[in-house]
């Protein structure tokens, strides 16, 4: 199931909190075409997942919320690159949201701060779900992580909220790197179908 | 070299993720183009990293939405993408630009040299595709590496190939000739150079991606052979990107530890 798409808006958890279904795709759309109000209806459905998103990956605030405003930016430059053939709205706003982080990320890699903060510690999914706002998402997202094995919800979670590379998880979990990705890829697997994500 | 790479298949999961390099990403994202099935596969994972993004969404600082309303009001945006949409790379060839020499004080990119020196670089572009070619043939005990390799000639080929391909040519401050086939439409370039200075086997080349969010490692240059080194593929260019080469320790450095015997202006 598409999280913008064919589900009540109470499902829907912050995100798309006042999101009728569909509605998402439609502002895109209109945002493609230069519509201011439907940009800033826009970005009020979506700045919860994208700045928090964002924040998990960074940690640092004012960062975060610099590199949330410059995915709301991009967001409103691309729309019209949205195909909603090829995916859902939500997935396609969160996929730059997380792809802008990771690589803010990546471009201060050598600074000595970053080494000092893999080597200190791993993320932990629970550490990101202690910030973020109590929604259903999250408790369905938490249900199903817990159906993956350690190493594939690891994996998952040092990527996806740690913001590493898969050698870099591999490094941190002390495996073969061919393993983590076997184990990503599995582990994503497994947490679509318990989700009930629509293919 | 070649190091070995994984399957560009099982890297589905590490690529919806984000967890792969720039490079890995934009090879994955080659394979992708020409897999439909992994589209399909991707296309479902992004939505489960949807439910990842929205499991950890948070009250944004007050204030964003507005700032972001007004920032995007001075912002063009994109045309939608349709048949013949330009890449965002200039078609022409460009200027290549070299340097004086590696303790040369000039500033990052000048000044700029032209260099045409249209025969030798005609000549390597025509061994990089004989050479892609054998690439794929080239006798391994190892199935898996045939396939790897034949893969590494394919996307070589289609930089070749690709409808915007352009060459730059430059000389190599520490002696030798660098030319690049590059595509903007593909995100990547190849890579050849003749006449390299030999290093001692504890040097090695090694290629750089370098742009305004660092120097990114692109490629370690395998040794020559025949006085002809590569051809080497260096994915996931953006626009406004140069390429650099140095020498660096053998086995490669994550970031670059001397100074550009080479720069060139993608």
């Amino acid at each position: 199931m598409r999280l913008d798409e064919g589900r009540p808006p109470h499902e829907a958890g912050p995100a798309t909190g006042e999101a009728r279904a569909g509605e998402l795709p439609v502002l895109l759309e209109r945002v493609a075409r230069g519509d201011r109000d439907a940009f800033e209806h826009l970005c009020q459905q979506i700045a919860a997942p994208v700045f928090g998103t964002v924040r998990a990956v960074l940690r640092d605030l004012p960062q975060s919320e610099e590199v949330a405003q410059e995915v709301l930016v991009e967001v409103w430059q691309s729309a019209s690159r949205f195909d909603p053939r090829r995916g859902g709205a939500l997935a396609w706003v969160t996929t730059i949201a997380h792809r802008r982080a990771v690589d803010r990320v990546r471009s201060e890699q050598r600074s000595a701060q970053r080494e000092l903060r893999a080597a200190a510690h791993t993320v932990a999914y629970d550490e990101v779900a202690e910030t973020a706002q109590a929604n259903l998402d999250a408790e369905r997202v938490r249900r199903c992580l817990r159906s993956l094995t350690d190493l594939q919800r690891e994996a998952v979670t040092l990527a996806y909220y740690g913001g590493y590379t898969y050698r870099q998880v591999a490094a941190l979990l002390g495996v073969a790197a061919g393993t983590v990705n076997t184990r990503m890829r599995d582990g994503l697997i497994r947490l679509r179908d318990c989700l009930g994500v629509e293919r | 070299m070649r190091t070995r790479r994984p399957e560009p298949h099982t890297l589905a999961g590490a690529y919806a993720l984000d967890a792969l390099t720039r490079a890995d990403r934009a090879r994955f994202e080659l394979h992708l183009a020409r897999c439909q099935q992994c589209a399909a596969e991707i296309s479902g994972l992004h939505e489960t990293t949807a439910h990842l993004a929205v499991a950890a969404a948070a009250e944004p600082p007050a204030g964003l939405t507005q700032r972001a309303v007004a920032a995007a009001v001075r912002t063009r945006q994109l045309p939608p993408l349709t048949r013949g949409t330009p890449s965002p790379w200039p078609p022409r060839r460009r200027a290549a630009a070299a340097f004086a020499g590696p303790a040369a004080s000039t500033p990052a990119d000048g000044p700029f040299r032209r260099i045409w020196l249209p025969r030798v670089a005609l000549a390597i572009a025509g061994a990089m595709v004989i050479l892609a070619a054998a690439l794929g043939l080239a006798s391994r005990s190892a199935q898996h590496q045939l396939q790897q390799d034949q893969l590494h000639s394919h996307a070589i080929a289609v930089v070749l190939t690709a409808r915007d391909a352009h060459m730059i040519s430059a000389r190599v401050s520490t002696g030798g000739t660098a030319t690049i086939v590059m595509s903007g439409r593909e995100h990547a370039l190849v890579f050849a150079a003749a006449g390299l200075a030999a290093l001692p086997s504890t040097s090695c080349y090694e290629l750089w991606l370098m742009g305004s969010g660092g120097d990114q490692p692109a490629a370690m240059l395998p040794p020559p052979q025949h006085g002809m080194t590569g051809p080497v593929l260096a994915s996931g260019l953006k626009p406004g990107e140069r390429l650099g080469l140095t020498i660096e320790p053998a086995g490669g450095s994550p970031h670059p530890t001397t100074p550009a015997i080479l720069r060139i202006v993608l």
